[in-house]
């Protein structure tokens, strides 16, 4: 609670602009679908085959699973708003269609009859008859696709288009349950207040209730304009994958390209997701840069050579030229630290029997009660390679979930566990990591990741940039995570005082 | 003048109008009476082309109905539906201005005759112009349904069984009302039913109908004493029959006041009976149901002389 009311106090701005971007997502979204299926059911009224065919087709595309279809909007509309708006929709098209549908076939024959035999127009059937009888069911429709919408639009976060989705993903990935609570908590706010304001919409008139959704229109529509009017256009998008190390690392970029280069105007898109969305969006063109590990591409990036070398240079130099072959893109070098698996213990374990490498532990096989992440546990990465290369065997080995392990180690469930080398954890609980003097974990650096035509476009990008080759220790990378995830300082802040504490920004 | 020339209906292999031919005198009040299934619904609702004939012509004014611009020829026929049909979103004037609407009368005039007419059937216009549909009575929502027909002064109004959902006494204060209204307004009434008796009441003119053919039509005294055959006959027996009437005809017709007072009569006993019980000082209260109600003598004179006049 009281770290709630920490980051409540702390970035408070913040949130309020993540609810600011999440109510104008879902309101576009949902005025778009009400404009697109509540028209389309008054012209299928009448076309009951066409109205079963459409709603087949609504159908189908709600159980397109939402990371699914964000992912196949990136290629062909980018990142950010957009596609999420576009997502959005395609949700909300099936509650409003078949709502209004349905509203508009089930009224009363007797009553259609009566609009009929009194010789109506078309027109006033429709909005003195069948539309105000359908209307309780109309809202409805609309209220269902506005919850959905405000839950689904949480997903928004991982292609960049922020909302409250920023704090629930960050509060998965660092095991942060106040981040969770915080996200959570005010989307469910928020569905509830915008179902109580659809309720009361839904009683007004047909005019008044046009008014304030006119009026509603104006307003969001003023506040893009205003904000597109303001921020002049940007040149460069850099982007970085969820937690706070790419978001320091994204805005070290920002600060230094910024700096050398009063005519370029960066934006950052932190907290964007996992790596496939980031690297089609690099490949879209929809982000210019983004922060990669070396053994992450050789993973998942690139084909060909599957076994990372254990090697860091030559990684990076397979790495580098598989990109350049494969994808035209341009890697440029990686920083010092290494964000790769590591063993760490207590301070006081490793004080009592002298551990400092991963080979000290031989000795003290018999003693060592290890939690281990269960990938880590199976991987040939992991422990059953590392135990081949050492010649390991531990007493006893427990898997437990990521979040889970560092608590095991703190509460002294377990004396080892696997964790990142940079995670801020290993300060927070005082843990020493064990150096890998086999060099057997595959080495994970950070580099700038971009397309080579924007190096050719922006030559100047690669002094900048490489300023940072070979800078940040991991335990300089420790205690800025540190900062950011346990003591909730702003990313932007603890980037930039890195960069001034060592010259490279002045 | 309305006229049906060979006017067939066929539904999926059904026979329901076969081979009409039917003439309606302008400003007549024309009842089409029959068992269910007889094809008078659908002989009401050939006339404003809510239904299309198979085969023949219908004439109005001596001019084919399919040849009348079809919103120009309903906005000349008033239309009163069996369950009454008002629209429930909207309030008593805006429904019964619901066509004058739809021609575009400024709305001053509207409200003028929305309650112009709710005058004329005696609901207080103060009291019922604003109000909602389900707020009033199954009568008073009739009698609103009823008006809502008349009030662009339509050439012919249609009425569709409009009172068989009624209790008696409604049933029959409203026949009065219709009566009233068509010698007032002087339009020709269209009027179905399966009642024989409403029949008998209501219509100058009287068709029976069955199987989709029609048996007879003339004045309920003609079809009376000369029925064409033994259908006919039949279907108007109960009304020759020398019944004994009994308490209970005068009560099914609508008669006597709803009074919280023990009864003293019951509801078979004749009207002879009746007759002794009003001679004496206490009121005649008759259960009827969960309420009672009490019968004066006007109520039974009133009755004998109606009879009489049928």
């Amino acid at each position: 609670m009281a770290q709630i009311i920490h980051i409540l106090q702390t970035q408070g701005s913040d949130i309020v602009g993540a609810i600011g971007q999440h109510i104008g997502l879902s309101l576009i979204s949902l005025l778009i679908a009400a404009v697109i299926a509540i028209p389309l059911a008054i012209l299928l009224m009448n076309h009951e085959r066409w109205a079963k065919v459409m709603l087949q087709i609504t159908s189908i595309l709600q159980t397109i699973p939402s990371l699914a279809l964000l992912g196949i909007l990136i290629p062909i509309v980018g990142i950010g708003t957009i596609p999420s708006i576009i997502a959005l929709v395609i949700y909300a098209v099936m509650p409003i269609f078949q709502n209004t549908y349905s509203g508009l076939t089930t009224i009363d024959p007797n009553l259609e009859e009566a609009a009929t035999a009194f010789g109506l127009s078309r027109r006033m059937k429709l909005f003195r008859v069948e539309l105000p009888l359908a209307l309780p069911m109309i809202i409805s429709g609309i209220r269902i696709a506005m919850v959905m919408i405000i839950g689904t639009a949480t997903l928004a976060a991982l292609i960049g288009a922020g909302g409250l989705g920023t704090y629930i993903l960050l509060g998965i990935e660092t095991n942060n349950n106040a981040l969770l609570i915080i996200g959570a908590v005010l989307s469910a706010i928020l569905a509830l207040v915008f179902g109580a304001a659809i309720d009361w919409l839904g009683k007004l008139s047909f005019k008044k209730a046009g008014i304030v959704l006119l009026t509603l229109v104006v307003l969001i529509g003023g506040f893009a304009g205003y904000r597109k009017l303001v921020n002049p256009q940007t040149t460069i998008t850099v982007a970085g994958k969820l937690g706070s190390e790419p978001e320091i690392l994204i805005n070290m970029y920002k600060d230094l390209i910024e700096h050398d280069h009063p005519n370029i105007k960066v934006t950052t898109k932190a907290n964007f997701g996992a790596t496939s969305f980031l690297f089609k969006a690099l490949q879209s063109g929809s982000i210019d840069i983004y922060p990669e590990f070396t053994g992450t591409v050789l993973e998942s990036l690139v084909t060909g050579e599957k076994s990372a070398n254990h090697d860091p240079a030559k990684t990076y130099q397979m790495a580098k030229q598989a990109l350049k072959a494969q994808h035209q893109m341009a890697y440029l070098k990686p920083m010092k630290y290494q964000n790769g698996y590591d063993l760490a213990v207590t301070k006081q374990f490793a004080q009592k029997y002298h551990l400092k490498t991963v080979a000290d532990l031989v000795a003290v096989e018999d003693k060592v009660h290890a939690g281990f992440d269960p990938d880590f546990h199976q991987l040939k990465d992991g422990y059953p390679g590392l135990s081949k290369a050492y010649g390991l065997k531990f007493a006893s080995v427990k898997t437990m979930e990521p979040s889970i392990r560092y608590k095991a180690i703190a509460n002294g469930k377990v004396n080892l566990v696997d964790g990142y080398t940079t995670d801020p954890e290993v300060q927070e609980y005082h843990l020493v990591v064990l150096k890998d003097n086999k060099q057997f974990f595959p080495p994970y650096q950070g580099a700038p990741l971009m397309t080579e035509k924007l190096l050719t476009e922006h030559p100047e990008l690669r002094t900048t940039l490489n300023k940072l080759a070979g800078k940040v220790s991991t335990t300089d990378m420790q205690k800025m995570n540190y900062k950011v995830t346990v003591a909730h300082e702003k990313a932007a802040t603890v980037a930039r005082d890195y960069l001034r504490s060592h010259g490279l920004l002045n | 003048m309305i006229e049906f020339r060979n006017v067939s209906k066929r539904y999926a292999g059904n026979q329901a109008i076969d081979n009409l031919n039917l003439t309606i005198p302008t400003g007549d009040f024309f009842v089409l009476v029959g068992p269910s299934g007889s094809g008078k619904t659908t002989t009401l609702k050939m006339l404003n082309r809510l239904i299309a004939p198979t085969k023949g012509d219908i004439y109005f004014e001596d001019k084919r109905l399919i040849d009348y611009d079809l919103t120009q020829l309903r906005l000349q026929m008033g239309y009163v539906l069996q369950n009454i049909a008002l629209f429930p979103n909207l309030n008593i004037q805006e429904n019964i201005a619901i066509q004058a609407e739809s021609l575009g009368w400024p709305r001053k005039q509207r409200v003028e005759r929305a309650r112009a007419l709710l005058k004329q059937v005696d609901l207080d216009p103060d009291k019922y112009a604003t109000r909602m549909p389900n707020e009033l009575s199954g009568g008073e929502q009739q009698r609103v349904g009823i008006i809502r027909a008349l009030a662009i002064k339509p050439k012919v109004v249609l009425m569709d069984e409009p009172f068989s959902a009624l209790d008696p006494i409604s049933r029959k204060q409203l026949q009065d009302l219709v009566l009233q209204l068509h010698k007032e307004l002087q339009m020709t009434f269209v009027f179905v039913t399966h009642d024989m008796h409403e029949a008998l009441r209501l219509g100058q003119h009287i068709a029976v109908m069955r199987l989709g053919h029609i048996q007879q039509v003339g004045t309920g005294e003609d079809i009376m004493q000369h029925p064409a055959n033994d259908f006919v006959r039949g279907f108007f027996e109960n009304e020759h029959a020398p019944r004994p009437d009994t308490v209970q005809s005068l009560l099914n017709e609508g008669y006597g006041e709803v009074t919280t007072a023990p009864a003293t009569l019951t509801a078979t006993a004749t009207v002879n009976e009746l007759a002794a019980a009003l001679k004496g000082t206490a009121p005649v209260v008759v259960r009827v149901g969960e309420t009672s109600r009490t019968l004066s003598t006007p109520d039974l004179l009133d009755y004998l002389a109606t009879k009489e006049a049928d």
